[in-house]
Protein backbone atom coordinates (compact mmCIF):
# COMPACT_ATOMS: atom_id res chain seq x y z
CA UNK A 1 0.00 0.00 0.00
CA UNK A 2 1.37 3.50 -0.33
CA UNK A 3 3.19 5.26 1.74
CA UNK A 4 1.99 8.88 2.63
CA UNK A 5 5.43 9.81 3.79
CA UNK A 6 7.12 8.11 0.90
CA UNK A 7 4.36 10.06 -1.67
CA UNK A 8 5.30 13.61 -0.13
CA UNK A 9 8.80 12.61 -0.25
CA UNK A 10 8.93 12.20 -4.11
CA UNK A 11 6.08 14.87 -4.34
CA UNK A 12 8.10 17.42 -2.37
CA UNK A 13 11.63 16.00 -4.81
CA UNK A 14 9.68 16.43 -8.31
CA UNK A 15 8.30 20.04 -7.36
CA UNK A 16 11.71 21.08 -6.61
CA UNK A 17 13.71 19.49 -9.26
CA UNK A 18 10.77 21.07 -11.77
CA UNK A 19 10.58 24.00 -10.38
CA UNK A 20 14.24 24.73 -10.61
CA UNK A 21 13.79 24.06 -14.38
CA UNK A 22 15.18 27.20 -16.51
CA UNK A 23 12.22 26.42 -18.69
CA UNK A 24 9.91 27.14 -16.18
CA UNK A 25 11.46 29.98 -15.26
CA UNK A 26 11.13 31.18 -19.49
CA UNK A 27 7.79 30.14 -18.98
CA UNK A 28 6.76 31.96 -16.16
CA UNK A 29 8.72 35.04 -17.59
CA UNK A 30 6.77 34.85 -20.99
CA UNK A 31 3.36 34.66 -19.59
CA UNK A 32 4.49 37.19 -17.27
CA UNK A 33 5.65 40.01 -20.34
CA UNK A 34 2.37 38.97 -22.30
CA UNK A 35 0.24 40.12 -19.08
CA UNK A 36 2.27 43.11 -18.89
CA UNK A 37 1.93 43.70 -22.79
CA UNK A 38 -2.18 43.35 -22.07
CA UNK A 39 -2.02 45.87 -19.70
CA UNK A 40 0.29 48.31 -22.27
CA UNK A 41 -2.26 48.24 -24.84
CA UNK A 42 -5.20 47.35 -22.92
CA UNK A 43 -6.53 50.41 -24.69
CA UNK A 44 -5.61 49.52 -28.15
CA UNK A 45 -8.35 47.49 -28.86
CA UNK A 46 -11.20 48.49 -30.98
CA UNK A 47 -13.84 45.70 -30.01
CA UNK A 48 -13.12 44.91 -26.06
CA UNK A 49 -13.66 46.23 -23.22
CA UNK A 50 -10.41 46.76 -21.08
CA UNK A 51 -11.48 43.90 -18.72
CA UNK A 52 -12.43 41.46 -21.33
CA UNK A 53 -8.93 42.19 -23.39
CA UNK A 54 -6.82 41.21 -20.23
CA UNK A 55 -8.82 38.32 -18.98
CA UNK A 56 -8.83 36.77 -22.85
CA UNK A 57 -4.90 37.87 -23.01
CA UNK A 58 -4.57 36.56 -19.26
CA UNK A 59 -6.41 33.44 -19.33
CA UNK A 60 -4.52 32.97 -23.14
CA UNK A 61 -1.26 32.62 -21.69
CA UNK A 62 -2.59 30.58 -18.95
CA UNK A 63 -4.16 27.96 -21.13
CA UNK A 64 -1.10 27.75 -23.53
CA UNK A 65 1.74 28.40 -21.10
CA UNK A 66 0.37 25.75 -18.60
CA UNK A 67 -0.29 23.24 -21.35
CA UNK A 68 3.06 23.60 -22.02
CA UNK A 69 4.17 23.30 -18.82
CA UNK A 70 2.60 20.34 -18.05
CA UNK A 71 3.75 18.26 -20.75
CA UNK A 72 7.34 19.20 -20.90
CA UNK A 73 7.50 19.23 -16.69
CA UNK A 74 5.66 15.89 -16.93
CA UNK A 75 7.66 13.88 -19.24
CA UNK A 76 10.63 15.68 -17.98
CA UNK A 77 9.63 14.12 -15.09
CA UNK A 78 9.56 10.64 -15.50
CA UNK A 79 10.65 9.80 -18.61
CA UNK A 80 13.56 12.15 -17.77
CA UNK A 81 14.36 10.50 -14.41
CA UNK A 82 14.18 7.39 -16.78
CA UNK A 83 17.21 8.52 -19.40
CA UNK A 84 19.25 9.59 -16.45
CA UNK A 85 18.86 6.44 -14.34
CA UNK A 86 18.13 8.65 -11.47
CA UNK A 87 15.06 6.32 -10.94
CA UNK A 88 17.39 3.18 -10.31
CA UNK A 89 18.29 4.51 -6.90
CA UNK A 90 14.39 5.73 -5.91
CA UNK A 91 13.35 1.83 -6.66
CA UNK A 92 15.90 0.32 -5.21
CA UNK A 93 14.34 1.84 -1.83
CA UNK A 94 11.04 0.07 -0.62
CA UNK A 95 9.04 2.08 -2.92
CA UNK A 96 6.27 0.59 -4.80
CA UNK A 97 5.77 1.82 -8.22
CA UNK A 98 3.21 2.85 -7.80
CA UNK A 99 3.77 5.34 -5.40
CA UNK A 100 6.60 6.87 -7.40
CA UNK A 101 3.96 7.75 -10.00
CA UNK A 102 1.75 8.89 -7.69
CA UNK A 103 4.48 10.91 -6.20
CA UNK A 104 5.49 12.38 -9.78
CA UNK A 105 1.85 13.33 -10.40
CA UNK A 106 1.13 14.96 -7.10
CA UNK A 107 4.52 16.88 -7.61
CA UNK A 108 3.65 17.85 -10.97
CA UNK A 109 0.05 18.73 -9.92
CA UNK A 110 1.79 20.94 -7.35
CA UNK A 111 3.67 22.56 -9.56
CA UNK A 112 0.81 23.76 -12.17
CA UNK A 113 -1.49 24.57 -8.82
CA UNK A 114 1.72 27.47 -8.04
CA UNK A 115 1.77 28.14 -11.89
CA UNK A 116 -2.07 28.79 -12.46
CA UNK A 117 -2.26 30.81 -8.86
CA UNK A 118 0.20 32.98 -9.73
CA UNK A 119 -0.64 33.18 -13.27
CA UNK A 120 -4.47 34.05 -11.49
CA UNK A 121 -2.92 36.30 -9.38
CA UNK A 122 -0.86 38.19 -11.24
CA UNK A 123 -4.17 38.29 -13.79
CA UNK A 124 -6.26 39.98 -10.97
CA UNK A 125 -3.38 42.35 -10.13
CA UNK A 126 -3.38 43.49 -13.78
CA UNK A 127 -7.80 44.11 -14.15
CA UNK A 128 -7.29 45.95 -10.57
CA UNK A 129 -4.25 48.00 -11.50
CA UNK A 130 -5.79 48.50 -15.05
CA UNK A 131 -9.34 49.70 -13.39
CA UNK A 132 -10.00 48.90 -9.70
CA UNK A 133 -13.82 48.78 -11.16
CA UNK A 134 -13.00 45.72 -13.67
CA UNK A 135 -13.14 43.13 -10.95
CA UNK A 136 -15.94 42.85 -8.83
CA UNK A 137 -15.98 40.79 -5.25
CA UNK A 138 -19.63 40.26 -5.52
CA UNK A 139 -20.50 37.65 -7.95
CA UNK A 140 -23.23 39.66 -10.21
CA UNK A 141 -23.50 39.78 -13.89
CA UNK A 142 -22.42 42.80 -15.83
CA UNK A 143 -23.79 43.15 -19.32
CA UNK A 144 -21.06 43.98 -22.31
CA UNK A 145 -18.21 42.87 -19.84
CA UNK A 146 -17.00 45.99 -18.30
CA UNK A 147 -16.23 44.22 -15.34
CA UNK A 148 -15.62 40.30 -14.16
CA UNK A 149 -16.90 38.57 -11.02
CA UNK A 150 -13.32 38.44 -8.42
CA UNK A 151 -14.80 34.75 -7.85
CA UNK A 152 -15.20 33.98 -11.78
CA UNK A 153 -11.58 34.80 -12.57
CA UNK A 154 -10.42 32.58 -9.43
CA UNK A 155 -12.36 29.71 -10.62
CA UNK A 156 -11.52 29.97 -14.40
CA UNK A 157 -7.59 29.94 -12.98
CA UNK A 158 -9.28 26.50 -11.14
CA UNK A 159 -10.28 24.93 -13.86
CA UNK A 160 -7.54 25.91 -16.35
CA UNK A 161 -5.36 24.03 -13.25
CA UNK A 162 -8.10 21.01 -14.19
CA UNK A 163 -6.96 20.80 -17.63
CA UNK A 164 -3.67 20.58 -17.07
CA UNK A 165 -3.84 18.33 -14.63
CA UNK A 166 -5.49 16.19 -17.24
CA UNK A 167 -3.05 16.86 -19.28
CA UNK A 168 -0.12 15.93 -17.25
CA UNK A 169 -1.46 12.64 -16.09
CA UNK A 170 -1.92 11.97 -19.72
CA UNK A 171 1.49 12.71 -20.17
CA UNK A 172 2.66 10.61 -17.63
CA UNK A 173 0.50 7.74 -19.14
CA UNK A 174 2.51 8.44 -22.32
CA UNK A 175 5.97 8.61 -20.14
CA UNK A 176 6.13 4.88 -18.87
CA UNK A 177 5.99 3.10 -21.85
CA UNK A 178 7.78 5.93 -24.31
CA UNK A 179 11.58 5.60 -24.58
CA UNK A 180 12.48 9.06 -24.76
CA UNK A 181 11.58 12.66 -23.24
CA UNK A 182 11.54 14.18 -26.37
CA UNK A 183 8.92 11.27 -27.86
CA UNK A 184 6.72 11.76 -24.68
CA UNK A 185 6.37 15.47 -24.83
CA UNK A 186 5.56 15.62 -28.44
CA UNK A 187 2.94 12.79 -27.89
CA UNK A 188 1.93 15.06 -24.99
CA UNK A 189 1.23 18.11 -27.36
CA UNK A 190 -0.54 15.17 -29.92
CA UNK A 191 -3.00 14.17 -27.23
CA UNK A 192 -3.84 18.17 -26.23
CA UNK A 193 -4.49 18.88 -30.33
CA UNK A 194 -6.77 15.35 -29.98
CA UNK A 195 -7.85 16.67 -26.73
CA UNK A 196 -9.11 20.34 -27.71
CA UNK A 197 -10.71 18.42 -31.04
CA UNK A 198 -12.46 16.05 -29.25
CA UNK A 199 -15.67 17.62 -29.86
CA UNK A 200 -15.14 17.45 -33.78
CA UNK A 201 -14.38 13.61 -33.34
CA UNK A 202 -17.54 12.73 -31.50
CA UNK A 203 -19.37 14.91 -33.98
CA UNK A 204 -17.72 13.00 -36.53
CA UNK A 205 -18.81 9.80 -35.03
CA UNK A 206 -22.68 11.30 -34.62
CA UNK A 207 -22.54 11.56 -38.52
CA UNK A 208 -20.90 8.40 -39.75
CA UNK A 209 -23.26 6.26 -37.68
CA UNK A 210 -22.76 2.59 -37.44
CA UNK A 211 -19.47 1.23 -39.13
CA UNK A 212 -15.98 1.25 -38.34
CA UNK A 213 -14.93 4.95 -38.70
CA UNK A 214 -18.13 5.83 -36.84
CA UNK A 215 -17.40 3.12 -34.19
CA UNK A 216 -13.55 4.35 -33.96
CA UNK A 217 -14.55 8.21 -33.90
CA UNK A 218 -17.08 6.96 -30.77
CA UNK A 219 -14.77 4.81 -29.16
CA UNK A 220 -11.90 8.58 -29.50
CA UNK A 221 -14.65 10.28 -27.83
CA UNK A 222 -15.40 8.34 -24.97
CA UNK A 223 -12.05 7.69 -23.60
CA UNK A 224 -10.54 11.17 -24.85
CA UNK A 225 -11.66 13.96 -22.55
CA UNK A 226 -13.33 17.34 -24.22
CA UNK A 227 -11.43 20.18 -23.60
CA UNK A 228 -13.60 22.53 -25.10
CA UNK A 229 -15.51 22.57 -21.72
CA UNK A 230 -13.07 24.03 -20.26
CA UNK A 231 -13.06 27.25 -22.19
CA UNK A 232 -14.83 29.31 -19.89
CA UNK A 233 -12.60 32.53 -20.31
CA UNK A 234 -14.71 34.32 -22.76
CA UNK A 235 -17.70 33.73 -20.17
CA UNK A 236 -16.01 34.77 -17.63
CA UNK A 237 -14.66 37.68 -19.66
CA UNK A 238 -17.99 38.81 -20.82
CA UNK A 239 -18.99 38.83 -16.73
CA UNK A 240 -20.63 35.76 -17.02
CA UNK A 241 -20.97 33.95 -13.46
CA UNK A 242 -19.98 30.36 -12.64
CA UNK A 243 -22.31 28.20 -11.61
CA UNK A 244 -21.60 25.68 -8.70
CA UNK A 245 -22.78 22.88 -10.36
CA UNK A 246 -20.74 23.36 -13.26
CA UNK A 247 -17.76 23.74 -11.00
CA UNK A 248 -18.84 20.64 -9.07
CA UNK A 249 -18.91 18.72 -12.38
CA UNK A 250 -16.04 19.58 -14.26
CA UNK A 251 -14.22 19.13 -11.23
CA UNK A 252 -15.55 15.37 -11.16
CA UNK A 253 -15.14 14.95 -14.83
CA UNK A 254 -11.39 15.59 -14.28
CA UNK A 255 -11.03 13.40 -11.45
CA UNK A 256 -12.46 10.47 -13.71
CA UNK A 257 -10.19 11.31 -16.00
CA UNK A 258 -7.18 11.88 -13.97
CA UNK A 259 -7.72 8.75 -12.23
CA UNK A 260 -8.18 6.32 -15.14
CA UNK A 261 -4.75 8.12 -16.47
CA UNK A 262 -2.80 7.39 -13.40
CA UNK A 263 -4.44 3.95 -13.13
CA UNK A 264 -2.94 3.14 -16.63
CA UNK A 265 0.18 4.48 -15.87
CA UNK A 266 0.54 2.80 -12.99
CA UNK A 267 -0.32 -0.60 -14.50
CA UNK A 268 2.01 0.60 -17.45
CA UNK A 269 5.04 1.46 -14.97
CA UNK A 270 5.17 -1.73 -13.30
CA UNK A 271 5.82 -3.58 -16.34
CA UNK A 272 8.28 -0.91 -17.43
CA UNK A 273 11.64 -2.39 -17.53
CA UNK A 274 14.64 -0.15 -16.64
CA UNK B 1 19.84 -18.43 5.64
CA UNK B 2 20.06 -18.08 2.15
CA UNK B 3 20.32 -14.27 1.07
CA UNK B 4 19.81 -14.45 -2.61
CA UNK B 5 18.06 -17.39 -4.06
CA UNK B 6 18.36 -17.43 -8.22
CA UNK B 7 16.40 -20.88 -9.86
CA UNK B 8 16.35 -21.33 -13.67
CA UNK B 9 16.30 -17.43 -14.03
CA UNK B 10 16.23 -16.68 -18.21
CA UNK B 11 16.20 -12.93 -19.37
CA UNK B 12 15.07 -12.66 -23.17
CA UNK B 13 14.76 -8.93 -24.17
CA UNK B 14 12.19 -8.66 -27.25
CA UNK B 15 13.53 -5.83 -29.71
CA UNK B 16 11.58 -3.88 -31.05
CA UNK B 17 9.92 -4.15 -34.37
CA UNK B 18 11.49 -6.30 -36.60
CA UNK B 19 15.05 -6.72 -34.45
CA UNK B 20 16.12 -10.22 -32.99
CA UNK B 21 15.41 -11.27 -29.88
CA UNK B 22 18.50 -11.21 -27.04
CA UNK B 23 18.92 -13.71 -24.54
CA UNK B 24 21.00 -11.43 -21.67
CA UNK B 25 20.71 -14.82 -19.03
CA UNK B 26 20.04 -18.24 -19.46
CA UNK B 27 19.35 -20.38 -16.44
CA UNK B 28 20.64 -18.81 -14.22
CA UNK B 29 21.22 -20.96 -10.96
CA UNK B 30 22.63 -19.49 -7.71
CA UNK B 31 22.33 -19.02 -3.61
CA UNK B 32 24.39 -16.89 -1.64
CA UNK B 33 24.51 -17.66 2.12
CA UNK B 34 24.61 -14.62 4.34
CA UNK B 35 27.91 -13.37 5.07
CA UNK B 36 29.31 -14.20 2.08
CA UNK B 37 31.48 -11.95 -0.23
CA UNK B 38 30.45 -12.82 -3.74
CA UNK B 39 32.23 -11.52 -7.27
CA UNK B 40 30.39 -11.45 -10.40
CA UNK B 41 33.08 -11.65 -12.91
CA UNK B 42 32.97 -11.80 -17.35
CA UNK B 43 33.07 -9.58 -20.10
CA UNK B 44 31.17 -6.29 -20.57
CA UNK B 45 27.77 -7.20 -22.45
CA UNK B 46 28.10 -10.74 -20.22
CA UNK B 47 25.00 -10.45 -18.35
CA UNK B 48 26.20 -9.06 -14.45
CA UNK B 49 24.21 -5.65 -14.54
CA UNK B 50 20.73 -7.39 -16.12
CA UNK B 51 21.75 -10.32 -13.14
CA UNK B 52 22.06 -7.64 -10.38
CA UNK B 53 18.44 -5.72 -11.90
CA UNK B 54 16.75 -8.91 -11.78
CA UNK B 55 17.44 -9.43 -7.85
CA UNK B 56 16.89 -5.52 -7.05
CA UNK B 57 13.42 -6.19 -9.27
CA UNK B 58 13.99 -3.75 -11.71
CA UNK B 59 13.68 -6.31 -14.52
CA UNK B 60 11.52 -9.50 -14.94
CA UNK B 61 12.75 -12.49 -15.60
CA UNK B 62 11.55 -14.41 -18.67
CA UNK B 63 11.51 -17.52 -16.57
CA UNK B 64 12.75 -18.68 -13.44
CA UNK B 65 12.07 -17.38 -9.82
CA UNK B 66 14.36 -15.07 -7.78
CA UNK B 67 13.99 -14.61 -3.98
CA UNK B 68 15.94 -12.54 -1.60
CA UNK B 69 15.53 -13.42 1.90
CA UNK B 70 12.63 -15.72 0.97
CA UNK B 71 10.48 -13.32 -0.73
CA UNK B 72 9.57 -12.11 -4.33
CA UNK B 73 12.45 -9.91 -5.69
CA UNK B 74 10.34 -7.93 -6.72
CA UNK B 75 8.10 -7.14 -3.83
CA UNK B 76 8.99 -3.06 -2.63
CA UNK B 77 9.31 -4.62 1.08
CA UNK B 78 12.04 -7.33 -0.16
CA UNK B 79 14.06 -4.03 -0.65
CA UNK B 80 13.99 -2.64 2.94
CA UNK B 81 16.74 -5.35 3.79
CA UNK B 82 18.81 -4.10 0.34
CA UNK B 83 21.21 -1.36 -0.70
CA UNK B 84 21.82 -1.20 -4.28
CA UNK B 85 24.66 1.13 -6.10
CA UNK B 86 24.17 1.10 -9.70
CA UNK B 87 26.76 1.41 -12.44
CA UNK B 88 27.60 4.97 -12.90
CA UNK B 89 25.19 6.00 -10.71
CA UNK B 90 23.59 9.54 -11.32
CA UNK B 91 21.35 11.66 -8.56
CA UNK B 92 19.09 14.33 -8.48
CA UNK B 93 22.35 17.49 -8.69
CA UNK B 94 20.33 20.36 -7.02
CA UNK B 95 19.90 18.43 -3.94
CA UNK B 96 23.53 18.26 -1.85
CA UNK B 97 24.92 15.44 -0.70
CA UNK B 98 23.43 15.17 3.15
CA UNK B 99 20.11 16.16 1.57
CA UNK B 100 20.38 13.64 -0.88
CA UNK B 101 21.25 11.08 1.58
CA UNK B 102 18.35 12.29 3.95
CA UNK B 103 15.62 11.92 0.86
CA UNK B 104 16.86 8.11 0.68
CA UNK B 105 17.05 7.28 3.64
CA UNK B 106 13.10 8.98 3.94
CA UNK B 107 11.83 6.78 1.23
CA UNK B 108 13.53 3.66 3.56
CA UNK B 109 11.15 4.62 6.25
CA UNK B 110 13.75 6.23 8.74
CA UNK B 111 12.67 9.10 10.53
CA UNK B 112 13.81 11.63 13.13
CA UNK B 113 17.30 11.36 15.30
CA UNK B 114 17.37 7.26 14.26
CA UNK B 115 17.61 9.21 10.23
CA UNK B 116 19.51 11.88 11.19
CA UNK B 117 22.10 9.83 13.15
CA UNK B 118 22.40 7.20 10.42
CA UNK B 119 22.88 10.14 7.64
CA UNK B 120 26.08 10.94 9.21
CA UNK B 121 27.12 7.61 10.08
CA UNK B 122 26.97 6.81 6.19
CA UNK B 123 28.77 9.85 4.79
CA UNK B 124 31.51 9.73 7.44
CA UNK B 125 31.79 5.82 6.20
CA UNK B 126 32.15 7.03 2.65
CA UNK B 127 34.65 9.89 3.67
CA UNK B 128 32.31 13.05 2.05
CA UNK B 129 31.81 14.92 5.48
CA UNK B 130 33.17 18.13 3.82
CA UNK B 131 31.29 17.60 0.84
CA UNK B 132 28.27 17.14 1.73
CA UNK B 133 26.70 20.14 2.06
CA UNK B 134 27.76 21.08 -1.88
CA UNK B 135 25.01 20.42 -4.52
CA UNK B 136 25.16 17.16 -6.16
CA UNK B 137 25.49 18.40 -9.58
CA UNK B 138 29.42 19.76 -8.66
CA UNK B 139 30.82 16.04 -7.56
CA UNK B 140 33.32 14.27 -9.80
CA UNK B 141 31.89 10.62 -11.02
CA UNK B 142 34.29 9.32 -7.84
CA UNK B 143 32.28 11.95 -5.07
CA UNK B 144 29.32 10.66 -6.78
CA UNK B 145 30.13 6.87 -6.59
CA UNK B 146 30.66 7.70 -2.99
CA UNK B 147 27.55 9.59 -1.98
CA UNK B 148 25.88 6.74 -3.76
CA UNK B 149 26.96 4.11 -1.69
CA UNK B 150 26.39 6.06 1.44
CA UNK B 151 22.54 6.28 0.21
CA UNK B 152 23.18 2.68 -0.47
CA UNK B 153 24.77 1.98 3.48
CA UNK B 154 22.14 4.26 5.16
CA UNK B 155 19.78 2.11 6.62
CA UNK B 156 22.28 -0.53 7.64
CA UNK B 157 21.11 -3.20 4.93
CA UNK B 158 21.50 -7.06 5.06
CA UNK B 159 22.58 -7.31 1.67
CA UNK B 160 24.38 -4.76 -0.31
CA UNK B 161 24.28 -5.25 -4.11
CA UNK B 162 27.56 -2.98 -5.74
CA UNK B 163 27.70 -2.85 -9.48
CA UNK B 164 31.34 -1.65 -10.22
CA UNK B 165 31.66 -0.12 -7.28
CA UNK B 166 35.22 1.21 -8.07
CA UNK B 167 34.81 1.63 -11.14
CA UNK B 168 35.15 6.03 -11.03
CA UNK B 169 37.38 5.74 -8.25
CA UNK B 170 41.34 6.71 -7.93
CA UNK B 171 43.47 3.68 -5.90
CA UNK B 172 42.91 5.44 -2.96
CA UNK B 173 38.97 5.72 -3.12
CA UNK B 174 39.13 1.55 -4.58
CA UNK B 175 40.80 0.60 -1.27
CA UNK B 176 38.71 2.35 1.08
CA UNK B 177 35.35 0.96 -0.57
CA UNK B 178 37.47 -2.46 0.01
CA UNK B 179 37.88 -1.70 3.39
CA UNK B 180 33.53 -0.91 3.74
CA UNK B 181 32.88 -4.34 1.86
CA UNK B 182 34.92 -5.78 4.73
CA UNK B 183 32.93 -4.05 6.97
CA UNK B 184 30.13 -4.92 6.11
CA UNK B 185 30.88 -8.71 6.13
CA UNK B 186 32.15 -8.10 9.55
CA UNK B 187 29.03 -7.28 10.86
CA UNK B 188 27.40 -9.96 9.48
CA UNK B 189 26.05 -8.39 5.97
CA UNK B 190 26.24 -10.21 2.34
CA UNK B 191 27.64 -7.96 -0.65
CA UNK B 192 27.25 -9.33 -4.41
CA UNK B 193 29.16 -7.07 -6.18
CA UNK B 194 30.37 -6.96 -9.93
CA UNK B 195 33.66 -5.57 -10.96
CA UNK B 196 36.44 -5.58 -13.60
CA UNK B 197 39.15 -4.92 -10.49
CA UNK B 198 40.70 -8.65 -10.47
CA UNK B 199 43.14 -7.69 -7.49
CA UNK B 200 40.17 -6.69 -5.20
CA UNK B 201 37.72 -9.09 -6.14
CA UNK B 202 40.58 -11.47 -5.21
CA UNK B 203 41.26 -9.75 -1.81
CA UNK B 204 37.61 -9.35 -1.28
CA UNK B 205 35.69 -11.93 -2.41
CA UNK B 206 34.57 -15.40 -0.44
CA UNK B 207 33.15 -16.18 -3.82
CA UNK B 208 33.06 -15.50 -7.61
CA UNK B 209 30.98 -16.62 -10.26
CA UNK B 210 32.15 -16.21 -13.83
CA UNK B 211 29.08 -15.18 -16.21
CA UNK B 212 29.77 -15.21 -19.76
CA UNK B 213 27.42 -14.33 -22.84
CA UNK B 214 24.29 -14.92 -19.99
CA UNK B 215 25.50 -17.94 -18.59
CA UNK B 216 27.65 -19.37 -15.47
CA UNK B 217 30.95 -20.37 -16.58
CA UNK B 218 32.74 -20.95 -13.58
CA UNK B 219 31.77 -20.47 -10.22
CA UNK B 220 33.76 -20.87 -6.92
CA UNK B 221 36.46 -19.77 -4.08
CA UNK B 222 39.58 -17.97 -5.78
CA UNK B 223 41.10 -20.40 -3.83
CA UNK B 224 39.33 -23.40 -5.71
CA UNK B 225 39.58 -21.68 -8.83
CA UNK B 226 43.24 -20.80 -8.37
CA UNK B 227 43.98 -24.35 -7.51
CA UNK B 228 41.98 -25.88 -10.26
CA UNK B 229 44.64 -23.66 -12.65
CA UNK B 230 47.52 -25.11 -11.01
CA UNK B 231 47.29 -28.60 -11.44
CA UNK B 232 48.45 -28.23 -14.93
CA UNK B 233 51.31 -26.89 -14.05
CA UNK B 234 54.39 -28.51 -14.68
CA UNK B 235 58.19 -28.54 -13.18
CA UNK B 236 60.79 -29.68 -15.86
CA UNK B 237 63.84 -31.13 -14.27
CA UNK B 238 66.94 -31.92 -16.30
CA UNK B 239 66.14 -29.76 -19.42
CA UNK B 240 69.01 -29.97 -21.98
CA UNK B 241 69.97 -25.56 -22.52
CA UNK B 242 70.03 -26.62 -26.57
CA UNK B 243 66.00 -28.17 -26.34
CA UNK B 244 64.99 -25.32 -24.08
CA UNK B 245 64.67 -22.50 -26.68
CA UNK B 246 62.59 -25.68 -28.62
CA UNK B 247 60.51 -26.62 -25.89
CA UNK B 248 59.61 -23.29 -25.12
CA UNK B 249 58.33 -22.47 -28.56
CA UNK B 250 56.06 -25.64 -28.49
CA UNK B 251 54.75 -24.28 -25.31
CA UNK B 252 53.96 -21.05 -26.76
CA UNK B 253 52.03 -22.50 -29.91
CA UNK B 254 49.80 -24.47 -26.99
CA UNK B 255 48.81 -20.96 -25.64
CA UNK B 256 50.82 -22.11 -22.10
CA UNK B 257 52.87 -19.53 -20.27
CA UNK B 258 55.93 -19.93 -19.13
CA UNK B 259 56.35 -18.43 -15.59
CA UNK B 260 59.81 -16.55 -14.97
CA UNK B 261 59.94 -17.66 -11.42
CA UNK B 262 59.18 -21.06 -10.82
CA UNK B 263 58.13 -20.64 -7.48
CA UNK B 264 56.22 -17.74 -8.10
CA UNK B 265 53.47 -20.17 -9.36
CA UNK B 266 50.44 -19.49 -7.76
CA UNK B 267 47.95 -18.37 -10.27
CA UNK B 268 46.55 -15.19 -9.68
CA UNK B 269 42.44 -14.39 -10.28
CA UNK B 270 43.62 -12.26 -13.14
CA UNK B 271 45.28 -14.98 -14.94
CA UNK B 272 41.53 -17.45 -14.32
CA UNK B 273 39.68 -14.60 -15.85
CA UNK B 274 41.63 -14.26 -18.94
CA UNK B 275 41.96 -17.96 -19.59
CA UNK B 276 38.37 -18.60 -19.00
CA UNK B 277 37.58 -15.72 -21.12
CA UNK B 278 40.06 -16.70 -23.68
CA UNK B 279 38.24 -20.63 -23.31
CA UNK B 280 34.98 -19.03 -23.56
CA UNK B 281 35.99 -17.19 -26.96
CA UNK B 282 37.42 -20.24 -28.10
CA UNK B 283 34.45 -22.28 -28.08
CA UNK B 284 32.25 -19.62 -29.12
CA UNK B 285 29.94 -20.29 -26.75
CA UNK B 286 26.62 -18.99 -28.37
CA UNK B 287 23.12 -19.27 -27.13
CA UNK B 288 19.68 -19.19 -29.32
Amino acid sequence: MPSGSRLVAIAGNTFQESARQRFLLLLALMAAMLGLAAWWFRNCSLVATQAKFLLDTGFGALTFFGAVLAIVATAESLSGEIERRTVLAVLAKPVWRGEFVLGKLAGILALLLAFCAVGTGLLVLLLWTASPQSVDSQAQEFAGGRCASLFAVIACGFVQWLRCGILAALTLLVSTYVRSSLLAVTTGFAALAICSLRALVWDAFRAAGPGWVGGAAGVIGLVVPDFELYDIADRVAAGGVLSASYLVGITLYSAVYVGLFVALAVYCFRHREL
Amino acid sequence: MTAVELAGVTKVFSSALLGSPFCALRDINLSIAEGEIVGLLGPNGSGKTTLLKIIMGLVAPTAGTCRVFGRPGHYAETRSSVGYLSESPEFYPFLTGIELVRFFAGLAGLAGRVREARIKEAIALVGMETASARRVGTYSRGMKQRIGLAQALVTSPRLVILDEPTANLDPEGAADIGEIIRGIRTRGGTVLLSSHQLDQMENLCTRVVFLNRGSVVVSGTVDELVRSRCENTLVVEGLREADESELRGWLADRGARLLADPLARRERLEQVYLATAHRCRSEQREFP
